[in-house]
């Protein structure tokens, strides 16, 4: 990383501006609550505009932070390095996984996206046995199916395409 | 008294009964592995379970669960000590001096030592709870909105501000969740709020959508990101003798001490498991004849916080089954829990439903032997799940969060959700920003808003009301003492400072 990312990383002024963000429209939104309901001197918009109103100053809150250089550290977890580099490739296989199924999941129904989901995420973290990993997303989702099917949860046509 | 026991013996007979001893047996099962494996916690998994429960009756759904919270702190101390790798938050400190243990060749006195301890620990704080909740639940009796209201106020600036390192980011996840808690149709006048004209939010974002994606997908994406390319080492148990007589006695003291840190503790809104560990930890170390031990492997520095940290997990069910308060994540899907099943823990779910309360506290006295004969002797069995490479793990984690959240209601826009938020749980952890706070706006948000417009319709919109009782008014003020607690300490410390200089 070099050391003008690594101050980037320090100063996220930017996630003070999503939260502000956040806040202003939860803000708008409860503008547009109509409130004639409002019998009892609290309204429905009210609880909306104390989340919005929150956020927004707390963004402001986030951005005087961060340009004041309070550091923003990585939270250490299980079997991660906060400390190392961020590999930008395997984020984007895992995130890659994560959103597949938003293209696959309708048509293809659940075992075949759980066997492509499995495969992205257990490439980001380093495998490299495609086929294998396939095959064993594969099981894994039709078991799941079947199973949770008995228990009564429905996933969804088995091949949507199919039916 | 002996009514309670009247009671509790009523909550054996239906925790003994066969098909709750499995669902017990399920639940421990399920929670030492996933103690045991990264990146899968209590409250994730039990929201996962959360669909399944449709199927199983309450008393059942919920014997399980507790088998899974106590199950969970079991199988992390097994990964703390072996492999120096707490699974939770609440085997950090065992991990220190476990692992020492088990690098000199200690690891089974300090496994032993550690279930033994959870054991002891976890029987005195149900023990405790049996005792401790109804009495709490009597006294909710005369709770009113306000006091209801002044409670989760209470909750949320605790939460905000014990988790977390900074009172920024810890009331910006508790207002990301109070946020997303508006999501949906009001309950009180119909209107919807926040749905940007989707149909799909009318219902409002899921809670096992926003803590699934939180954890399984913030968690996966941030471990891919920042992997560690070194393997854990596992520090083999072979040649460890078991507890000598010296380790006996070295620590049943740091079992009781532990178990009276942890209780109240764990009892408090926003206690948490953390606080008591290291409070534990500090003790043993002040106490002990040998403090040269610590660092190195000192027996009481494991058997101490292991005790502290199984009676905190008993003392967040008092919160929790008294008031309906949760003071953690798993707390918090617990209390999703009993709202799917449409009860409302509190003072009237003793009244209503003793059944379901008592079987689920009976359970845990179960659910400790259980645990108990599970972790001892079957440890080895356990540590092999460690031997899972570390893609399938993850993988897995992703398929059954699918589960999870396309189980739900087979809906496009969940899966939508759980990408954003998903993203946003990633980001939280690469800023440090605390996870349970947001659940805990999300499940206790509406709930304070109803409280607070319930107080005001009584009180015909007088604003007073909300400090009009003497509960509430203390209670508001504790709330307010809390944000400011930090900065006045450290003030404190200056002025103690200077006037030493």
């Amino acid at each position: 990383m070099s050391s003008l990312d690594q101050r980037k990383a320090a100063r996220p002024w930017w996630l003070g501006v999503a939260v502000f963000a956040m806040g202003a429209l939860w803000l708008y939104g409860a503008a547009g609550i109509a409130s004639t309901t409002n019998y009892i001197g609290l309204g429905p918009a009210a609880m909306v505009q104390v989340a919005g109103g929150g956020l927004a100053i707390l963004g402001i809150l986030l951005v005087i932070q961060a340009l004041r250089g309070e550091t923003f550290a990585a939270q250490e977890e299980e079997g991660a390095d906060a400390a190392a580099p961020p590999s930008r490739s395997a984020f984007l296989l895992a995130l890659a996984g994560v959103a597949m199924p938003l293209l696959t999941m309708k048509m293809l129904g659940f075992p075949i996206t759980a066997m492509l989901a499995f495969t992205l995420v257990t490439h980001a973290f380093g495998s490299r046995r495609t086929l294998l990993d396939l095959a064993i997303g594969a099981l894994i989702g039709t078991f799941s199916w079947y199973g949770f099917e008995l228990l009564g949860i429905e996933l969804g046509p088995f091949i949507p395409l199919l039916r | 008294m002996m009514d309670i026991l009247q009671q509790l013996l009523a909550g054996f007979a239906i925790a003994l009964q066969p098909i709750n001893l499995f669902w017990a047996l399920v639940g421990c099962l399920l929670g030492t592995a996933i103690g045991v494996l990264p990146g899968i916690g209590p409250a994730l998994t039990i929201a996962l379970l959360l669909p399944v429960t449709a199927q199983v009756a309450p008393e059942s759904a919920f014997i399980m669960f507790a088998g899974i919270l106590y199950g969970a702190l079991y199988g992390g101390s097994t990964t703390s000590i072996l492999l120096n790798m707490p699974g939770e938050s609440g085997s950090v400190m065992t991990a220190i001096e476990g692992n020492r243990m088990a690098r000199n060749g200690r690891g089974a006195a300090a496994l032993a030592t550690s279930a033994i301890g959870s054991f002891v620990a976890g029987t005195l704080g149900t023990l405790a709870l049996t005792f401790l909740a109804p009495t709490i639940a009597e006294l909710a009796f005369i709770f009113g909105p306000e006091d209801y209201f002044a409670l989760m106020i209470l909750s949320f600036t605790s939460v905000a501000v014990v988790m977390g390192t900074s009172r920024v980011r810890g009331f910006t996840a508790l207002f990301f969740g109070l946020a997303l808690g508006t999501i949906g149709i009001d309950t009180q006048t119909g209107q919807s709020r926040m749905t940007f004209g989707t149909l799909e939010l009318l219902d409002g974002i899921s809670f096992t959508v926003v803590l699934v994606s939180l954890f399984a997908v913030g968690e996966t994406l941030y471990v891919a990101s920042r992997q560690t390319r070194a393997a854990g080492v596992v520090y083999p148990l072979k040649g460890g003798a078991w507890m000598t007589r010296e380790d006996w006695k070295r620590s049943w003291k740091p079992w009781l001490r532990g178990a009276l840190i942890g209780f109240p503790i764990g009892s408090l809104p926003a206690g948490g498991t953390e606080i008591p560990t290291f409070l534990s930890y500090t003790v043993e170390r002040r106490l002990s004849e040998k403090p040269e031990e610590f660092g190195n492997g000192a027996i009481e520095g494991v058997a101490g916080p292991e005790a502290a940290n199984n009676a905190a997990a008993a003392g967040i069910l008092v919160p929790l089954l008294t008031l309906g308060l949760p003071s953690t994540a798993t707390a918090a899907v617990l209390l999703a829990a009993f709202q799917n099943y449409g009860l409302q823990p509190g003072p009237l779910l003793f009244a209503t439903n003793p059944g379901l309360l008592w079987g689920l506290i009976a359970s845990l006295f179960v659910g400790n032997v259980i645990l108990l004969i599970l972790n001892l002797p079957l440890v080895g069995m356990w540590v092999r799940l460690l031997l899972i490479p570390r893609p399938y793990i993850y993988g897995g984690i992703v398929i059954f969060a699918l589960v999870g959240v396309w189980g739900l209601s087979t809906s496009w826009m969940d899966l939508l959700l759980m990408c954003g938020i998903g993203l946003i749980g990633y980001v939280a952890r690469v800023y440090d920003f605390p996870i349970a706070p947001a659940l805990i706006g999300l499940i206790l948000g509406p709930q304070a808003e109803i409280q607070l417009r319930r107080a005001l319709a009584v009180s015909q919109g007088d604003w007073s009301v909300l400090v009009g009782t003497p509960i509430a008014a203390t209670l508001l003020a504790i709330a307010v003492l809390v944000i400011f607690l930090p900065f006045l300490v450290a003030r404190f410390r200056g002025a103690m400072q200077e006037s030493k200089a």
